[in-house]
């Protein structure tokens, strides 16, 4: 073997090793036996799993997380498909700026998102933190919708919904009867991407959290400091898991990766 | 059909409104705080007061540090990770990729966590340290810059491999072997024909890698503790112990215009370098 | 309504924000009528085929059809068909479904759709293709499902844009068999726009050549070929030696001339190539340029009237290039143009 052939494979296996490494122990671990965080695990046990599950906080910070992630992207979309199908099929005075103003809250960083909201809506209009935190994911999750289905959009000819038109079908009809059909594949990547997005996010949900509110993450976080056992390893091996799951099943039915 | 503008701003305002309330507004007046002054009028003495802090010129430098270190070794890596993963054949290049994807389907802080079991005192490094007698105590390596790199760089990585991946496969097929029977050896194929025909990856990896290092907030959080700081942690700590919103303005202007710098500057290269190939 | 017009646009003017595209148009059109429009890319074609379907708004002016004004009627009541030069099918559905979309919005259902939507396709020949996906057919057979899936609405006026430029020499001409075919036997009213004169000569009654927005000549094939009323129509139907005319005298680079004949009083004159005389004649030209196209050959000639193109039967014996000739414009022989611009 030359050097040049050995360095193909090294390469690769010292790199995704980095990439993966961590993700395997943190799974390994979540099956120990023993007290505390430790690799080595100490023997076998779903102890730590099945412990996920009783914590009380945990089980609302998922409801809360689940309803965040799905409520602020079906919102996202609800607001997006309109101002992409605006953007891809009229010349709209302004374009430019409307496009900018949807697609800014993926360029500043959450945490000044979050504590924009916390002082300015939330504590001058007492808006109560659910509703903020809802607000706050939707704005998170409006850029990548608008992004994603723009670009299905862009790539449907316009002329159908003319065509549609011209055989009797009115403007809202055309838009289901041909348009959605064409771009369903575009909707559904942008859900699951803004699903997990807001799924993931912590920096926008730090400062918008009550007593009993609070997204999965950053009661995650808020867990870890005080409590040094594995349990938030068999957590973040499960929501590992359940978004490896869906986006592979977003890339067998959807080609999501074509979208993203 | 699509010539009726009100219908067109019927459909794009909810959007644009919507984003401008619960986004633009708020964010503005957050960053106005700064430069508003106690008594009234406007003022930047909220700024030299930052800056002449010894805590938050430690900690603004060290987020410009990290973030650029982060992103040097992130396109270091890449490069051979890239050059590797686009010489495989077409089935395990898609397997290989995906592992290399995979990672940002997984929460960051499930990948900050693992860090901990790793690197704790308690860890994995630390045991292998001390069984093969390189240490006696264990190493402090969590809470340090040490940690917060390695955190940052792994969750980053993939960001510039992938933007990599597709700037070599867009590369001319020939323009490595020409070079070759030209006489070059292999780091002035790098230099003189990989790197400027690949630039443009590059920079949009790099301002990715640079901008999430920059406005990263779980892993200086997590690997980082209380008293290695970032600028993100920085402005969480200002705002919840000690409750000082203008000092939290004045880090949300700088976290805002170092990144919109990097993100203009991405976009400067970019077109330069278009110029020039069409000038070519 | 008078017979003569079932489609009739009146002072038809178009606009794209503040540039008008077409101003002013008149046109009427017969029941069962083929029209063809005709005219420069960018003249206002297909803006005013979008007008008359009702997918741009009319600025001002009206537009009837069969009796009723339909300026201001929505584009999905008005049963105007408009097939377009890209075919839009509708990806995501079948030929058969594609072509019964229409029905279905009518509310057809059951035999009689399934019946509707196989004698279209069997008249276009697709009846085989029924299942198939647009993107699984080729051009010619795309373009048969959008015809079929047009002419089941019945719909009252059919438009088409440039339906044949998207075929191949042999396809063009197969369509456009099919297409005056369908015509014939649905005696359906259809406006064609093309930018090919040979094509609009074949197929219409009637021809509209259009320029910058404005209508220049309306005439049976015949009219418009042999008789061009302006410059720009008889440019475009390929008289390719045009003089204006002052005080009966063709105005030229060598100054007034006298024709020989009887001057016609019209505003210019305009020559084919075959119209030339070569050999005999008060002018004298220098061959610069030939051509041989069969059972023809082209001469271009340098001369005091400027350049002049002559075609005479291949019969006749060559002349060299560098060759003196002598030549005449016969005015009996030309087009009187009654506007020169
Ligand atoms: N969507 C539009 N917005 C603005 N101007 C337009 C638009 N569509 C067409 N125009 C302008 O209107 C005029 C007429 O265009 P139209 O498309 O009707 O020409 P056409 O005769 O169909 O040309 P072609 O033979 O190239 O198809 C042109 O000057 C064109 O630039
Ligand atoms: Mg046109």
């Amino acid at each position: 073997m030359t050097a040049r052939s050995l360095f193909i494979p090294i390469t690769l296996l010292l790199v995704i090793a980095f990439l993966i490494g961590p993700f395997l122990i943190i799974v390994a671990a979540s099956f120990s036996a023993g007290e505390t965080l430790a690799f080595p695990p100490q023997g076998f046990s779903l102890r730590w799993i099945a412990k996920v599950f009783t914590v009380e906080s945990f089980r609302a910070s998922f409801g809360m997380s689940l309803f965040l992630a799905i409520g602020g992207t079906a919102a996202a979309l609800v607001l997006g498909i309109p101002a992409s199908y605006a953007l891809s099929r009229y010349k709209l005075p302004g374009a430019e700026i409307v496009r900018t103003i949807v697609s800014a809250p993926i360029i500043v960083p959450g945490i000044i998102v979050g504590l924009a909201l916390l002082r300015y809506i939330v504590v001058p209009f007492q808006v109560g933190i659910t509703l903020a935190l809802f607000l706050a994911h939707t704005a998170l999750v409006l850029p990548y919708a608008v992004r994603v289905v723009s670009a299905s959009l862009d790539n449907l000819r316009s002329d159908i919904e003319e065509a549609a038109v011209l055989l009797g079908s009115s403007r809202l009809g055309a838009f289901f009867r041909v348009v959605m059909p064409n771009i369903r594949g575009g909707i559904m990547s942008a859900f699951i991407l803004g699903f997990v997005t807001s799924f993931n996010q912590v920096p926008v949900s730090l400062f918008l959290s009550g007593p009993g509110v609070r997204t999965l993450p950053v009661d995650m976080i808020a867990y870890m400091e005080i409590v040094f056992d594995p349990s938030v390893a068999a957590l973040s091996s499960l929501l590992a898991f359940l978004s490896i799951g869906i986006v592979f099943i977003a890339e067998r039915f959807l080609g999501f990766s074509r979208y993203v | 059909m699509f010539q009726n503008r009100a219908e067109a701003l019927a459909l794009a305002l909810p959007a644009a409104i919507f984003a401008a309330a619960v986004f633009l507004v708020p964010v503005v007046i957050l960053l106005s705080d700064g430069f508003r002054a106690p008594t009234g009028g406007w003022t930047i003495s909220a700024y030299t007061d930052f800056f002449s802090n010894s805590l938050n010129q430690t900690v603004f430098l060290r987020t410009l540090r990290l973030s650029a270190l982060v992103t040097v070794a992130s396109a270091v890596i890449g490069y051979a990770a890239a050059f590797a993963i686009v010489s495989l054949e077409p089935g395990a290049k898609g397997k290989v990729t995906g592992l290399v994807v995979l990672p940002l389907m997984i929460s960051p802080v499930a990948r900050t966590y693992a860090w901990i079991v790793i690197l704790g005192r308690t860890g994995i490094v630390n045991q292998a340290f001390q069984a093969l007698g390189i240490t006696e105590a264990p190493l402090r390596i969590l809470f340090s810059e040490t940690a917060i790199f390695i955190g940052l760089l792994q969750l980053f990585l993939p960001l510039m491999i992938i933007s990599l991946i597709s700037a070599l496969e867009n590369m001319p097929k020939d323009a490595i072997p020409a070079a070759r029977v030209l006489g070059a050896n292999w780091f002035q194929v790098f230099w003189k024909v990989v790197l400027p025909l690949t630039k443009e990856g590059l920079v949009i990896g790099g301002t990715l890698v640079f901008t999430g290092s920059l406005t990263a907030y779980i892993t200086p959080a997590i690997l980082g503790g209380s008293k290695v700081l970032m600028l993100e942690t920085l402005l969480y700590q200002q705002v919840a112990v000690s409750n000082n919103f203008v000092a939290a303005s004045v880090i949300a202007f700088i976290l805002i215009v170092m990144s919109f710098a990097a993100n203009i500057l991405l976009k400067r290269v970019a077109t330069a370098r278009n110029k020039q190939r069409s000038q070519a | 309504m008078s017979d003569a017009s079932y489609l009739s646009l009146e002072k038809l003017t178009l606009a794209y924000g503040d540039s008008v595209a077409v101003a002013n148009l008149d046109l009427d059109i017969r029941k069962g009528e083929l029209i063809a429009l005709l005219g420069p890319s960018g003249c206002g074609k297909t803006t005013t085929m979008r007008a008359i379907a009702g997918l741009l708004a009319v600025k001002s002016g009206h537009v009837r059809l069969d009796g009723a004004d339909i300026t201001r009627m929505p584009a999905n009541k008005r049963a105007v068909g408009l097939m377009f030069q890209s075919y839009a099918l509708f990806p995501h559905l079948s030929v058969y479904e594609n072509v019964a979309f229409g029905l279905k919005l009518k509310g057809m259902r059951g035999t009689e759709l399934e019946t509707k939507v196989q004698s279209g396709l069997k008249s276009v020949g697709l009846s085989t293709f029924a299942n198939r996906k647009p993107a699984e057919l080729s051009g010619g057979q795309q373009q048969r499902v959008a015809l079929a899936r047009s002419m089941v609405m019945e719909p009252k006026v059919l438009l088409l844009d440039e339906p044949l430029s998207n075929l191949d020499a042999r396809l063009r001409l197969e369509m456009r068999t099919e297409l005056q075919r369908v015509q014939k036997e649905t005696g359906v009213t259809m406006i064609f726009v093309t930018h090919d004169q040979a094509e609009a000569l074949a197929l219409a009654d009637r021809i509209v050549v259009m320029k910058s927005g404005k209508i220049e000549q309306i005439g049976s094939p015949e009219d418009i070929y042999n008789r061009p009323t302006s410059s720009f129509v008889a440019d475009f139907v390929g008289f390719e030696n045009i003089f204006p005319l002052e005080n009966g005298k063709m105005k030229t680079s060598a100054g007034l001339i006298d024709l020989s004949g009887k001057a016609p009083s019209a505003a210019g004159l305009a020559w084919r190539p075959r119209m030339v005389t070569l050999g005999t004649g008060p002018f004298q030209g220098t061959v610069r340029g030939t051509s041989f196209a069969g059972d023809a050959r082209e001469y271009l000639l340098d001369t005091a009237l400027g350049p002049i193109k002559a075609e005479v039967e291949a019969s006749q014996p060559p002349h060299a290039l560098g060759a003196g000739l002598t030549f005449d414009l016969p005015a009996e022989k030309a087009a009187p143009l009654s506007r020169f611009v």
